[in-house]
């Protein structure tokens, strides 16, 4: 397993978001996290990555525990996080946000990889503009490109879609296939859009309350479970 | 009131940048401290006494020439900030009003712990004869001293320019400014960030200290004298390198030109209040401060 949570329970302040979550997600595979709004998708995502007050439980990411880690200890064990809203660094240029990535890696190398410019060569043209300046859709990419340079075997997406003009959507949606099925990186992905996330993954999850309630291969995720868990 | 003919306003002019120097030299690591770290560091004057202090003490016991002084003194200060970071500072990140206070305090200590070292009578540095005499070009005179105290301070800023903006630890550094979670969720350490920056900080008031004690006598109580220059330029100037380097030419040009025209106490209170009226009108500083507050 390429990534396991055990029992896991995370807190703002003393407040519990997320409680009794365990899942294991196997090398290779797109897990789709799916819930309504504000039941702890992105405080799941956030509960990985560290970045919560406090949490409980166990972590392992490629077969090390990491529970109780710190955030810039867990980034190095291959974990890209495309958190929501993007979050690119708006003062840095394109170049510095991937590069910005490149911290995370344990190999040691400082360049932007080749495959974040392939795959989006609108920031290989624009490399030294300010992030700051871009659009919605290419911020997203360049997230993606950041996530991209710690040469990550996990990708952490949270509402990669969220936001964005449907052209791009696809755009976006192809890529992460392409991610997943030809690269073998694992994905792990929070989705508003039932379609997207249908298309992509393999396993899914459902969250309601800060609870896993509904999980399974996506071939058997039905329309009442959809009905009674994600339609408003 | 004395009038300003073109010779006078132009050695007025000049000492300006050499006035501008010392305060953008006092100021520098209080900037870097306040623009990454987010503290106020009320010790940072007794870091710039430390600095002399450890020159005077490299000097008289072991012989260093003076310039090697310098960069000793950024070592001894830096080491201590480095342990008043670790050993302090850093639990109290969090609550900035804290600092405040723990900082004073570090202060007092560091004050009283010279004094009971050293005593409360001045030492002096000395420097090379060289630095002692006068330079006149033209009818502009100035010491040499002013001059290395003016070089020392522009390859300060050079230094301080290229390592944040030409690094990679650079690069960590504004990462963390400006995102300190996605600083973290892409690898950089920010408590490391922190702490080589309050280092650094510590480092260059050591540095000023170094060349201060040799503008003034050295004593425990020296560093409350730049401390107070040292906050007005950052908060003048915003809180960012190029806002000090700003903030520091102009009070130290305004300060030279007003002592011309007046005298040097009446171009003080001129100044001060130059100032207060500044920050009323445009509290953020000369140039916008950092765009995420912790």
């Amino acid at each position: 397993m390429v990534l396991a949570l055990d029992n896991i329970a995370s807190y703002y302040g003393k407040t519990p978001i997320l409680w009794n979550v365990s899942f294991d997600v196997p090398k290779g595979a797109c897990l789709a996290v799916l819930g309504r709004n504000g039941v702890g998708k992105t405080t799941l995502m956030r509960t990985i990555m560290g970045l919560t007050d406090r949490s409980t439980g166990s972590i392992r990411i490629a077969d090390t525990d990491l529970s109780g880690a710190p955030t810039h200890i867990r980034a190095t064990y291959g974990i890209g996080y495309i958190p929501q809203g993007r979050q690119i660094l708006g003062k840095f240029t394109v170049r510095e946000n991937i590069l910005l990535g490149t911290f995370a890696r344990k190999d040691g190398k400082e360049d932007i990889p080749e495959l974040c410019l392939k795959l989006f060569p609108y920031l290989a043209e624009n490399l030294n503009r300010r992030a700051g300046l871009l659009s919605g859709g290419q911020q997203q990419q360049l997230a993606i490109a950041r996530a991209l340079a710690t040469g990550p075997q996990i990708l952490l997406l949270d509402e990669p879609t969220e936001g964005i003009q449907p052209n791009i959507v696809h755009e976006i949606g192809q890529t992460l296939r392409m991610l997943n099925k030809e690269l073998g990186i694992t994905l792990i992905l929070t989705e508003q859009h039932i379609k997207v996330a249908r298309a992509l993954s393999d396993y899914f999850i459902i969250l309601d309350n800060g609870r896993i309630v509904a999980r399974g291969p996506t071939a058997e995720m039905s329309d009442a479970l959809i009905e009674k868990h994600l339609t408003i | 009131m004395g009038s300003l003919d073109l010779n006078s306003l132009i050695n007025a002019l000049v000492l300006g940048l050499s006035i501008a120097s010392i305060w953008l030299l006092a100021a520098i690591g209080l900037t870097i401290i306040y623009g990454v770290v987010g503290v106020i560091n009320m010790a940072h004057g007794e870091f710039i006494m430390l600095g002399a202090y450890s020159s005077y003490l490299l000097q008289s016991y072991f012989g260093l020439p003076f310039l090697l002084c310098i960069p000793a003194s950024f070592v001894v200060v830096a080491a201590i900030g480095l342990v008043i970071e670790r050993g302090l500072i850093r639990y109290l990140y969090n609550r900035p009003l804290d600092t405040l206070l723990a900082t004073w305090g570090v202060s007092i200590v560091l004050m009283q712990a010279v004094r009971l070292i050293f005593g409360s009578d001045p030492k002096y540095l000395a420097v090379p004869a060289l630095f002692s005499s006068n330079l006149q070009i033209g009818f502009i005179n100035l010491s040499v001293f002013r001059i290395v105290v003016m070089a020392v301070t522009a390859l300060v800023v050079a230094g301080t320019w290229f390592l944040f903006y030409r690094t990679r630890f650079g690069m960590q550094v504004r990462a963390v400014t400006q995102n300190k979670e996605m600083a973290a969720s892409f690898g950089i350490n920010a408590s490391r960030v922190y702490m080589l920056t309050f280092a650094l900080g510590a480092g260059l008031a050591g540095v000023a200290g170094s060349l201060f004690g040799v503008l003034n006598i050295v004593l425990p109580t020296m560093g409350t004298a730049y401390v107070v220059q040292a906050f007005l330029v950052v908060v003048t100037g915003g809180g960012t390198l190029l806002g000090s380097v700003f903030a520091g030419g102009l009070t130290g040009e305004l300060q030279s030109i007003f002592a011309a025209v007046t005298n040097d106490t009446f171009a003080r209170f001129l100044l001060f209040l130059l100032i207060v009226v500044f920050l009323w009108f445009r509290p953020q500083g000369l140039f916008a401060p950092r765009s995420v507050r912790r």
